[in-house]
């Protein structure tokens, strides 16, 4: 099959979306398809080989943050002969409501389109109108896709519809042949945190409070925070020998990042809110490393409501102390969650993910009808469109 | 000119861009669920032809076969796309299938015929595919009867001669066994 996908975020700045988006086309081509990425890049030289770049994004505040996004009519020239050349059987756009090249493709494209919504967004005069502004784009989506539970909600209740949930994958190969840094966990056990250290929905604090507790009874644990940000305003709570026992390794290239979560006895994940998914929960689940997270709908979810990883009540430090503890004397159940975890981690593999995603645009495609440049935006194009009639056909 | 022509003249723009606007609304949607309705019928035929297959495998007991060959071949010979026909012999077949695979052990029985096990696993694929696809086709449908039934789109006759689209009722039951 021909594919094409639309990435609307900058290629050169590591995000979730990009990230996923790479990680797709790198399994469709490994099942054999033909894929091309577009997606805006300021370095031409350093884009893989399937990513066509629509040049230096601008930046743009959007739903709470910086995204660098591209648009404008030169952008949508570009877009237009992409769709033109790739003579795609499935046009695939992601987060189409941002206003960026995916609407932007959706515009110029006719045929089978599909659409994946990655944000949960509870913004409703915000969505509101990017779905009126986005609606001529929306109305040409022939299947949709939303990456979790919260992020179909957000669909349903702003932009109307269904969707069919498809998980971001992982790649489990790379996480479970990882070996911890050297020299962890150790003699003794440790703990692993991952995310911003500074930002107050990762949680980090209430690990903190517990961490105390938790030293009290295990003596020798040591604790180790990776990820952007500085937690050393949230530290600074810890008396002088609690904090010699934490290591802050600051931001991790993304391929440390199965070592450093090998290196934890456990792994915790004490967010209090905003996790449409919990990737990097099922990431620690792939690299070996029992996981206790906050009792968040989407991390019960991931965790398969107990049986892969432990709960704990969300913001309750002194609940989070009392399980941390439990499992780091019980090396037993620590055995079976690592077991039952990486048989949970399998099933969210990108080759599994990547199939199911297959299986929606073979729901919407049809042997010999190709996406094609949609006219209707230019004044003569409307007048000289005739319509494409598919011979209907079975593959028997 | 006077400051009430341009009024006027900006108006007339205005509805001849608006209606113009709608019209491009329903063509596009009315293509998209042409779309829609041959990539389900596709698949449905698929399905036709993967049990047609089943039924063809030495080694099943007779009776399912005669029950899967004759069911298959009323799908095989259709040629409508979507109408009521359709639905007819394609419920029947998806009935068939519920009750003749609606065991885990007769499932398990049928999977261990050499030839039937990668035609069972096609079979669970294409359920799935007809799920969704009927999902995208009833969604399309809806989005476009969202536009034609408002006043101004039937007042003045946008829709063209498209004829009104109409769901594909199938009913979407699919033997859960099939999908371990």
């Amino acid at each position: 099959m021909r594919i094409g996908i639309v990435c609307p975020y900058s290629w050169d700045i590591p995000g979730g979306v990009s990230a996923h988006v790479n990680d797709l086309a790198q399994a469709l081509i490994r099942m054999g398809h033909y894929v091309s990425v577009l997606a805006p890049a300021e370095f031409d030289e350093l884009l893989p080989d399937f990513v066509v770049s629509t040049g230096k994004p601008r930046a743009v505040k959007y739903n709470g943050s910086t995204a660098r996004l591209s648009f404008g009519p030169l952008v949508a020239r570009k877009v237009s002969k992409w769709i033109e050349e790739g003579e795609f059987d499935v046009l695939h756009v992601h987060e189409p409501l941002s206003p960026s090249l995916s609407v932007l493709a959706c515009w110029a494209a006719n045929g089978p389109i599909v659409a994946t919504w990655h944000s949960a967004m509870d913004r409703s005069r915000m969505m509101l109108t990017l779905s009126k502004l986005g609606q001529t784009a929306m109305e040409k989506v022939s299947a949709r896709i939303a990456v979790s539970e919260a992020a179909r909600a957000t669909l349903i209740k702003h932009v109307g519809g269904d969707a069919v949930v498809i998980p971001n994958g992982v790649d489990v190969s790379s996480f479970t042949k990882a070996t911890p840094m050297f020299g962890w966990p150790g003699q003794n056990m440790s703990i692993v945190f991952l995310g911003r250290g500074d930002e107050p929905r990762k949680g980090l604090e209430i690990l903190v409070d517990a961490y105390t507790q938790i030293r009290k009874i295990f003596p020798n644990v040591r604790l180790l925070i990776a990820g952007p940000g500085e937690p050393a305003d949230t530290l600074e709570k810890l008396s002088k020998v609690d904090r010699s026992s934490v290591t802050v390794l600051g931001m991790i290239a993304p391929q440390d990042k199965p070592s450093v979560l090998a290196s934890g006895t456990i792994y915790v994940a004490p967010n209090t809110g905003g996790e449409s998914f919990g990737i990097v929960l099922l990431e620690a689940m792939a690299s070996g490393t029992p996981v206790v997270a906050s009792d968040l709908e989407a991390f019960k979810r991931v965790l398969d409501f107990g049986r892969a990883g432990i709960t704990f009540e969300n913001e309750n430090s002194d609940d989070l102390a009392k399980v941390v503890c439990q499992l780091l004397g019980d090396e037993a159940k620590r055995t079976e969650l690592i077991v039952q975890a990486r048989l949970r981690a399998a099933e969210f593999d990108w080759n599994v993910v990547a199939n199911e995603i297959v299986n929606v645009y073979e729901s919407v495609r049809v042997p010999g009808v190709k996406v094609e440049p949609d006219l209707t935006g230019q004044f003569m194009g409307r007048l000289a469109r005739g319509r494409i009639t598919p011979e209907p056909r079975g593959e028997l | 000119m006077s400051s009430q022509n341009i009024f006027i003249l900006v108006f007339v723009a205005f509805c001849i861009w608006y209606l113009s606007n709608q019209a491009g609304r329903l063509d596009r949607l009315h293509h998209r669920i042409d779309v829609a309705e041959l990539a389900l019928h596709g698949q449905l035929l698929r399905r036709g032809g993967i049990v047609a297959e089943l039924a063809a495998v030495p080694g099943i007991d007779p009776a399912l076969s005669a029950l899967w060959g004759q069911a298959a071949h009323e799908v095989l010979i259709l040629s409508e796309v979507a109408s009521p026909a359709r639905t007819q012999v394609e419920d029947e077949l998806s009935e068939i299938l519920v009750m003749t695979l609606g065991d885990q052990d007769e499932v398990n029985e049928i999977r261990s015929i050499a030839l039937a096990a990668s035609l069972l696993d096609e079979l669970a694929q294409v359920s799935t595919r007809i799920q969704m696809s009927h999902q995208f086709h009833t969604d399309a449908v809806r989005d476009c009867l969202e536009i034609r039934e408002q006043f101004l789109v039937r007042f003045c006759h946008l829709a063209g001669f498209a004829k009104p689209p109409v769901r594909f009722a199938l009913a979407d039951e699919f033997p859960e066994f099939l999908f371990n």
